[in-house]
């Protein structure tokens, strides 16, 4: 059945709250973007505006359901999607977080200048395709034992650290500083161990990748400089996530939410949606482990920053201090955090599916350094895309517990793309607009084709518009390594 | 369709898997092999080595999902592609469904060439099996990619 929108701002739509829904949902989207979402809706299987409307009925939703500018059809929950439960009476839900939990975006500045890149971009290429491990089966930098393993879930970034990839100040510039608390390596299955033994500092396939871009827009200059990006500045962007470990949790614990939503009697609008209580054993249990998932994400983003720290320092002759970390921040995470609301100020279990946390100027989560502009966003493009780095807003606080975009969102199946593109032709097409490709997959060339993803730049538009994040800066692709 | 098959369904962010047969080990066959088809190219590719697998679940629907993440584990786990699966026994009724299968497989480090792309995990969003009118059983899954 199609799902009735109601316009409620330049930027901003309603879906009413009926039937079972316990608040509205609250879709960002302007006039074009919500037709094609109306279009879809009622009349394909896979419908994002209906699972606005289904993530609404979950118990204990707070404020509204949610979804940012790049929205599309998820499972459960759309990508895009933010909902925030109070810890009482909320549940946790398993379609909230994915099976790629805390996939996310490191990026780092480096001091070299944009011309030194261009006249060595093959070698550039090839030097960190070999230095970083890519695409299914590869293995990772360290092979690691199953109590190695365990202090990855505990300990995130700081387990890299320890064992040389990246430097101190990483952390300082890496949301949570790199690991969050809660962790509880019990709570993850041995199977989960054993799939991740080899694969800590591996990229994966799929849309994640690893790029050398350049600034070429600076939209707030203040921002800007606090974040240290000047026009031709070089940034390396890095997005991955928790690996087969983070995919074997959510596996794991499919059965275990499924059994909590029949023994609690949580209405399950559709079969993804499955949830626990917070306050359940069996919810407890979830949150620990995806808490050791998100420290596994960070472990394995800062040993991926690491290779790629040093293969710079060999290219270029840099020094470690000619290397920094912007920021990392995930998009697909279940955070406890303390929001302003109608009805004074609460802690909160905010779920983001494809979103990102955007902070504003002034919380102490943001790093001192940026804390008078607040926290960067990392927005990836699509494959030879522009990607953007926003800024958190007190709007942003206010309207959606501080939460924007995570990247532009698809608008074609892989289905469709293959149909619509071939690997090669996407990549000559992109050497000739100045992006050099590096993949093992043509076929994932075709399917990541940046024809099939929503416009990024109107994403970031969206949510400007909204009030929600404004733009900082723009990062044109140089280099993409793919999986 | 014709007596037993798979294909791809549209999803836009990620990929649906169909397979059908005459029974409902020949879809369960039929769907594991569409989600091969995302891992690695088949074309011409002979097992090497062979796994065997049994796993239970609460209905049709719950015995697949649970069948076809087994089969993403034990990939990683044993750090093989899978190229064939012959499904031994599948059985059950109720709240117990029981499933028997030996995996076909290459070593990852005998065919990089030919791995595609990584899939993280059979969801439930989506899935189903069902008995057509036909007579034919059909299995639905998303897999998250």
């Amino acid at each position: 059945m199609k799902v009735q929108v109601e316009k409620i701002g330049e930027f901003l739509w309603e879906i009413p709250r009926s039937g079972r829904m316990l608040v509205p949902g609250r879709i960002y989207a302007d006039d074009d973007s919500m037709k094609f979402l109306l279009k879809e809706s009622g009349a394909k299987q896979w419908d994002a505006l209906a699972q606005v409307r289904n993530v609404a009925c979950l118990p204990g939703i707070v404020g509204a359901s949610m979804a940012m500018a790049d929205i599309h059809p998820g499972y459960g929950f759309p990508i895009g999607g933010v909902g925030a439960f109070d810890p009482g009476e909320g549940v946790v839900s398993i379609a909230g977080v994915g099976f790629d939990i805390n996939c996310g975006v490191r990026s780092m500045l480096v001091d070299v200048a944009k011309e030194r890149i261009e006249l060595n971009r093959e070698r550039v290429a090839e030097e960190l395709f070999n230095s970083v491990p890519a695409g299914l089966g590869s293995k990772g930098a360290f092979k690691l034992s199953v109590p190695e393993i365990d202090k990855v879930l505990t300990e995130g970034a700081a387990f890299a650290l320890e064992r040389g990839y990246g430097v101190e100040e990483d952390l300082e510039y890496i949301e949570e500083h790199g690991t969050v608390g809660g962790a509880d390596p019990s709570a993850v299955s041995r199977r989960a161990k054993d799939r991740q033994l080899k694969q800590v500092g591996t990229l994966g396939s799929g849309n994640h990748y690893l790029e050398v871009q350049y600034v070429d827009e600076i939209y707030d200059s203040e921002a800007a400089s606090a974040f240290g990006l000047g026009p031709d500045g070089i940034v390396v962007s890095i997005h991955t996530g928790s690996r087969a470990l983070g995919h074997q949790i959510g596996t794991d614990y499919q059965s275990v939410l499924r059994n909590a939503s029949h023994k609690y009697r949580i209405p399950v609008p559709e079969s993804e949606l499955i949830a626990a209580p917070i306050q359940s054993p069996e919810g407890k249990q979830y949150i620990a482990a995806v808490r050791a998932g998100i420290n596994c994400a960070f472990a394995n983003r800062q040993a991926i920053s690491g290779l790629v720290r040093e293969a710079l320092k060999r290219l270029f002759r840099l020094k470690d201090n000619e290397i920094r970390t912007l920021y990392e921040v995930g998009h697909n995470n279940l955070k406890m955090e303390t929001h302003d609301t109608v009805e004074g100020r609460r802690n909160l279990l905010i779920h983001r599916k494809g979103a990102t946390r955007a902070f504003a100027a002034g919380r102490d989560d943001v790093p001192a350094r940026y804390r008078e502009v607040g926290q960067p966003v990392l927005v990836g493009g699509t494959m030879g895309t522009s990607s953007f780095i926003l800024v958190g807003t007190e709007q942003g606080m206010v309207d959606t517990f501080g939460s924007s975009v995570h990247g532009a969102g698809r608008v074609k199946s892989r289905k469709q793309a293959l149909r619509e593109y071939r690997g090669e032709d996407v990549i000559n097409d992109l050497a000739g607009s100045g992006t050099l490709i590096r993949t093992r997959s043509r076929k994932g060339a075709a399917e990541e084709a940046p024809g099939a993803y929503k416009d990024v730049e109107r994403v970031v538009s969206i949510m400007e518009g909204a009030g929600v994040s404004r733009r900082v800066a723009r990062l044109r692709p140089m280099i993409c390594i793919k999986g | 369709m014709t007596g037993r098959g798979h294909e791809t369904l549209e999803h836009t962010a990620d990929m649906g898997l169909r397979g059908w047969g005459v029974t409902p080990a020949e879809a369960f066959e039929e769907t594991a092999l569409a989600m091969f088809d995302l891992m690695i190219d088949r074309r011409g590719a002979g097992a090497e080595i062979d796994f065997t697998l049994s796993i239970g679940g609460r209905d049709l629907t719950g015995l697949l999902i649970e069948f076809l993440n087994e089969l993403l584990s034990l990939s990683d786990v044993e750090e093989t592609a899978f190229v064939s699966v012959r499904i031994e026994k599948l059985q059950g009724g109720g709240e117990e469904w029981e499933l028997d299968a030996v995996i076909g497989g290459i070593p990852r480090g005998k065919c990089r060439k030919r791995l595609l792309s990584e899939v993280k995990a059979a969801t439930w969003y989506g899935a189903s099996v069902d008995r057509e009118g036909d007579g034919r059983w059909v299995a639905d899954c998303v897999v998250d990619l």
